[in-house]
């Protein structure tokens, strides 16, 4: 997707019910290609709000891919192998 | 997915750990931020992911090598937070979804479809207050997101993990990522971002 001339684009969706449900499908990678290359390469150069709202979604999963996960205890991952193990024996 | 109405394996004990050390323990970091997420609470969050895992050892004959381990390990734990946790939490009860459903198919949404929320605030967004968003959902909002979002489950798969229709996967988690905006644009507009 290139950098659109911001002054060129609608400031209005029409749409922006539709647009916001295939937005969704598009970032949660539900969409079918047609779809995305419709949105992604047509729609957004032309229209303001929703490629403000794509940017904003991707940013957000991104924050929240970075910023809520983390890493299980070690000594919670020996204990669950320890009693597993301990199952396994004849 | 169904720990009791699969067609029933005959594994070894070679292959019991085989299944249980390359297909289940990968996934523990998922799993642990799963439980976390959903009990907010760290002695919580570790016997949960336990149970778990021991309930998965437990019924591995249910589980069919090839199938997705992670969305059924992730089902089993969902299951055992509501039937251990979430009668003793204190959590409000739950979000009445035909309420959502309704608010989801009304006018209103429209209007309000998105606060004015803009990218450079997130990115100045360091701390704590992403996580601190997601944690101050409904439960159950802040469960799609987690599947959808951090782990990135399709909608059918979190449709079995949840036991509800796609359409609800689907307006569940637009009602969840309009609320978690909203959140943050309280956030953005606490760090001094006007109109955020």
């Amino acid at each position: 997707m290139s950098n659109p001339d911001q002054n060129q684009m609608k400031q209005e969706c029409q749409n922006q019910r539709e647009c916001m449900e295939m937005l969704q499908l598009i970032v949660d990678g539900e969409a079918s290609p047609e779809q995305k290359e419709h949105f992604l390469v047509h729609h957004l150069e032309e229209c303001m709000p929703c490629y403000k709202n794509y940017h904003l979604e991707v940013a957000i999963r991104q924050l929240l891919k970075n910023k809520c996960t983390g890493q299980a205890p070690q000594e919670l991952i020996d204990s669950i192998k320890a009693k597993v193990i301990s199952n396994l024996a004849p | 997915m169904e720990l009791e109405e699969s067609p029933k394996q005959q594994y070894s004990d070679k292959e019991k750990s085989n299944i249980f050390n390359n297909e289940f323990m990968p996934h523990i970091n998922s799993m642990y931020n799963f439980a976390y997420r959903l009990t907010l609470d760290q002695d919580d969050s570790k016997d949960l992911v336990q149970d778990t895992y021991l309930k998965a050892y437990r019924f591995i004959d249910s589980f069919q090598q090839g199938t997705n381990a992670k969305a059924w390990l992730f089902r089993i734990l969902k299951n055992s937070f509501i039937n251990d946790y979430r009668k003793k939490s204190k959590e409000p009860s739950k979000v009445d979804y035909q309420e959502v459903e309704s608010y989801y198919n009304s006018e209103e949404v429209d209007r309000q479809i998105t606060p004015d929320l803009r990218v450079e605030a997130l990115k100045d967004m360091i701390g704590d207050e992403i996580s601190n968003a997601l944690n101050s959902l409904d439960v159950d909002f802040r469960t799609v997101i987690i599947l959808c979002d951090l782990e990135g489950f399709k909608y059918d798969e979190m449709a079995k993990i949840l036991d509800i229709p796609i359409g609800t996967v689907r307006s569940r988690l637009h009602r969840a990522r309009n609320l978690l905006k909203e959140k943050l644009s309280e956030y953005a507009k606490q760090m001094g971002y006007k109109n955020a």
